[in-house]
């Protein structure tokens, strides 16, 4: 199987002999959905999932793709330094806009939430971030930060909840935190020095208000704790923690990597007391981190697999149900995680099966 | 328990070549972007020639087709149904209920299928058509597992009406067996066929049947032992068949279908009052005999096979991974979660497979532009993760239209789900604001309880009058209510009209008060009171004297306030000097005016103290 492939990987094993704390309902396994593309016999049930293609038209390679907040807009960007919106509903593909303003490729794209009205945010080789409204019917360039001294690799907007904020983390291994503050202006707080080299992710905490969610009086904003994760060229990854005074300041530093960290992904919030964290690094491994408590400061990192090649990407899907992994081995596999809190990719490694080189097998000790 | 073996399986995207380049991707709310990308980080990327294409992956296509539409759409209403079951219902009563919801649902299948088949036939295209045969077959399978699981694990059928029930399921399912009994029974017993099968209404016990059984059993055997019938091979070997002879059943291979045919048929004529627990035995031989080593089981037969063997599980396990949409095991799972099966098999976990099922149908749902709303009940109807779910789901549902929007605040209301809607409002009220419908954006910000938007748009409004002199959206300002608390700006607003319409109503006096205190109690912006002070010129105008002295006064002090703390926020030093002028007429004639009011209003409450 030479193709590039998108391998669903499996989960599992619906049934456990294993009698299991309550917590552990969370970690089913259960099989995803099955996928032939390719024409074979009339197999019961398996259709072909739905391939809309947009094409579109860069010029160069691209390096990022998003859908915005309701699925119904998709922002691209690529090295060929523009920036290009399009309009995706109904299987459709409109261009609404094509944006010029970066003078080098552009790394990645983020949406801002939907409250704030329609805003993009990307950053590039060029040092720069440019954050683009939607005003009146057309895109045009909100605002521009330059204050970085080499290439801006990633940028991720803060949970809406916290206002509009975006972390920005460059290869100069500094992070800058711009705030929108109203009327045009943005207030710019630097972590310098962040990451040694570089940093080369962001991803913010979901916002949690500490102790009970009650209703706030109208006009005031409860008092969250902002937190948000950075992987950088130092092999580490770093957990940021806004302080009363407003500054940042280092909460946690989590070392698992032997080499450059490319990606961290924050786990969205499905109600539970833990935090989740995925990263993914040059020494090809992948791990899930997990902290239990939210004032407990213990972090505990698992292998989720160890790749022949660099991982570059990691993302959760929105209910953080499933966990998507991109590599350089030209797959993109996604990954649940098992009964028995193993992370589980294919269901039955022991009998050699799967499309996934042997080197899977170790590391895996499944459940049975 | 076994572990399913599968490799993981293997999409692939056409045009994205793997040799070159790498692929990225990322999430969006129910799909997948996937594009051909090279992730090495270098300025000038090697000239290769590079994919524009984005590919947008879903999971949930079956949620698209229009004939499925129905299953979801009347499953939904039985599901809803069942979950309201009477949980004091206990025994037959309830069995029964449980066995007529199980018929209901297999009832929708075949309903469906119905139609799939009419178009099937009736497509122009021979790939559509054959793409909605296949799709057919797939419900037909649906219904027949289904079928079995109801006979099984539902009715619970015991030794003896288990196998009519097994003989009905096959004869729905397989149109050949008529045949073959028509064959049987025009051998030389009919009568004795007639009289044993005459079930229905039988008040036979199990024993008496199996006795009876055995007596024409012993029969037949006598008289094929006896080669009563040797001259005819055919009579013989129909005789064969009746004694349940596996091999002189395979023979007649052509007319039996498949195994689970076989199955029943041998079963009929060798163990007729076969129990339950015994059934897996004979299932497991019959699809041995049945494929005799020249072919492999294929999904479906494992799947029975499971049946057969009263391990649920497996089934549900094995039903997963053969279909393409979760809603065949969602349903079914949480119908035998009702029936209490899956705690019974001792799972810790049990009741929350049925969770995690419908879950995950539930989620699939919500890409679909109108059936998301099914989605909301089967959260409801998860006691774990429901809710938490149901606020990650509903908040990406893209509010096209008002009426859509209010459907889905009015969700998030009834399930106290106050963050969404607060964000919801957010964004309808930022979307109201861009595109001017300034009437729209106060009422979405009120239901936000959002104060800081709300100062945002009555600012707005205010501006709007300023630049017009008159107000949109009076009837919604009019009527705020003490929704004008939200915010000062708000209040404001909210007063200033009341001032306008105290002022049309000619309540001169309880317009002039409350002109002066929207100032003294610093509600009115500062920007604003200059238009403040020109509103109340006409009333220091009238021919009666409306402010009194200690108003005028008041007034005054307002005016010398405003003019010594030049120059206000914001303005450009160009428009400051064009202003200048304007302002300082207008300064010009408040002082007048006022001087002049003055003087009339002491002289007047000094003449009213006189007399």
């Amino acid at each position: 199987m030479r193709e590039p492939v998108l391998t669903w990987c499996v989960p599992l094993e619906l049934l456990c002999s294993h009698p299991l704390p309550v917590s552990a309902f969370l970690k089913t396994q259960v099989k995803l959905y099955t996928y032939r593309a390719c024409a074979g016999k009339d197999e019961m049930g398996k259709m072909v999932s739905v391939i809309n293609t947009v094409d579109t038209s860069h010029e160069d390679m691209i390096h990022d793709a998003q859908m915005d907040y309701y699925g119904t807009r998709l922002a691209t960007c690529s090295s060929d330094r523009s920036v290009k919106i399009f309009d995706v509903r109904n299987g459709g593909q409109i261009l609404i806009a094509d944006l010029r303003g970066h003078e080098g490729p552009v790394w990645q794209v983020a949406w801002a939430h939907p409250m704030y009205g329609n805003i993009l945010a990307s950053c590039s080789y060029d040092r720069k971030v440019i954050i683009w409204r939607e005003e009146n019917g057309t895109w045009e360039k909100s605002h521009e930060h330059a204050g970085h001294d080499s290439s801006v690799n990633s940028v991720c907007w803060a949970p809406h909840d916290y206002g509009l904020i975006l972390a920005c983390g460059s290869s100069d291994g500094a992070i800058s935190l711009l705030t929108y503050t109203g009327e045009g202006q943005w207030e710019v707080k630097k972590i310098n020095n962040a990451h040694t080299i570089g940093c080369n992710a962001v991803s913010w905490a979901p916002a949690v208000v500490p102790g009970s969610l009650i209703d706030q009086p109208s006009g005031q904003k409860p008092n969250y704790i902002k937190r948000f994760a950075s992987g950088g060229c130092d092999n580490l990854i770093k957990l940021w923690k806004e302080e009363e005074d407003g500054q940042w300041k280092e909460e946690q530093k989590l070392e698992a990597h032997s080499d450059w960290v490319r990606d961290v992904a924050w786990a969205p919030s499905i109600g539970l007391p833990t935090s989740t964290i995925a990263s993914c690094s040059q020494d090809g491994r992948v791990f899930i981190w997990t902290c239990d408590d939210a004032s407990s400061n213990t972090w505990s990192p698992k292998l989720l697999h160890k790749f022949n090649d660099v991982v570059w990407h990691v993302s959760w899907s929105i209910t953080a149900n499933i966990l998507a992994v991109s590599g350089g081995d030209n797959k993109v596999t996604l990954w649940k995680e098992s009964v028995d809190g193993q992370w589980v990719c294919i269901s039955d490694v022991n009998k050699g099966q799967g499309s996934v080189s042997a080197s899977v097998t170790e590391g895996q000790q499944n459940e049975q | 328990m076994e572990e399913l073996d599968g490799e993981p399986t293997v999409t692939l995207i056409p045009g994205v070549n793997s040799k070159k380049n790498q692929m990225c991707f990322d999430w969006g709310p129910g799909e997948m972007l996937v594009c051909e990308t090279s992730f090495n980080k270098k300025e000038k990327s090697e000239m290769v020639p590079s994919c524009p294409f984005i590919y947008i992956i879903r999971k949930d296509v079956d949620v698209y087709s229009q004939i499925l539409r129905k299953l979801f759409n009347e499953s939904h209403g039985i599901f809803l149904g069942l979950q309201r079951i009477d949980e004091e219902l206990t025994g037959k009563s309830r069995k029964s209920q449980l066995v007529r919801v199980s018929k209901n649902y297999r009832s929708v299948i075949r309903a469906c299928m119905e139609e799939m088949h009419q178009v099937a036939i009736a497509a122009k295209d021979p790939a559509n058509g054959r793409q909605f045969s296949s799709q057919v077959s797939i419900l037909s399978a649906m219904e027949l597992i289904w079928n079995l699981c109801e006979i099984l694990f539902i009715e619970v059928a015991p030794a003896g009406p288990l196998l009519l029930h097994l003989l009905d399921w096959v004869r729905l399912h397989v149109c050949e067996v008529d045949s073959l009994s028509a064959d049987v029974l025009g051998s030389e017993n009919p009568s004795k066929h007639d009289s044993f099968w005459n079930l229905p209404g039988n008040t036979q016990t199990l024993t008496e049947l199996e006795l009876k059984w055995q007596h024409w059993h012993e029969e037949c055997e006598r008289y094929l032992q006896d080669s009563t019938f040797a001259t005819s091979p055919h009579l013989e070997s129909l005789l064969k068949i009746m004694l349940g002879d596996e091999a002189a059943l395979l023979e007649q291979k052509e007319l039996l279908s498949n195994w689970y045919h076989f199955l029943v048929t041998r079963l009929l004529y060798s163990n007729p009052t076969v129990k339950p627990i015994d059934l897996h035995y004979y299932a497991q031989s019959s699809l041995d005999l049945f494929l005799g080593g020249e072919s492999s089981p294929e999904p479906l037969d494992n799947i029975l096979l499971a049946a057969f063997e009263f391990d649920i599980h497996q089934v549900i396990k094995e039903c997963s991974i053969a279909l393409s949409n979760w809603w065949f095991v969602a349903h079914l799972t949480d119908l035998l979660d009702h029936c209490k099966l899956l705690q019974s098999h001792n799972l810790y976990f049990g009741s929350n497979m049925r969770e995690f099922l419908l879950l995950e149908y539930a989620s699939g749902l919500f890409a679909h532009p109108s059936l998301w709303q099914l989605g909301v009940d089967y959260f409801d109807y998860c006691p774990e993760l429901g809710r938490v779910s149901l606020e990650l789901h509903i908040e990406r549902i893209p509010l096209n239209t008002e009426q859509k929007a209010l459907k889905v605040l009015r969700i998030c209301e009834q399930r106290q789900m106050t963050e969404q809607v607060r964000s919801i409002c957010k964004i309808l009220a930022m979307r109201a604001v861009r595109n001017n419908r300034l009437g729209s954006a106060l009422s979405w910000s009120i239901r936000a309880k959002d104060a800081a938007f709300a100062t945002l748009v009555s600012d707005r409004f205010l501006r709007d009058y300023c630049e017009r002199g008159c107000f949109s959206d009076l009837d919604l300002i009019d009527n705020l209510g003490p929704a004008m608390m939200l915010s000062d700006r708000l209040t404001f607003l909210g007063k200033y009209r009341e001032f306008h319409r105290m002022y049309g109503e000619k309540r001169f006096a309880d317009a002039a008060s409350l002109l002066l205190s929207l100032m003294t109690s610093r509600i009115a912006p500062r920007s604003f009171w200059m238009t403040l002070l020109t509103d109340a010129l006409p009333l220091l105008e009238q021919k009666q004297v409306i402010f009194s002295a200690e108003q005028t006064y008041e007034l005054m002090r307002c005016l010398e306030d405003l003019t010594s703390r030049r120059p206000v926020h914001g303005e450009s030093d160009t428009e400051q000097l064009q202003d200048d002028d304007i302002e300082t007429t207008k300064v010009e004639m408040l002082r007048l005016s006022l001087a002049r009011n003055l003087a009339r209003a002491i002289i007047r409450e000094g003449s009213l103290e006189g007399s």
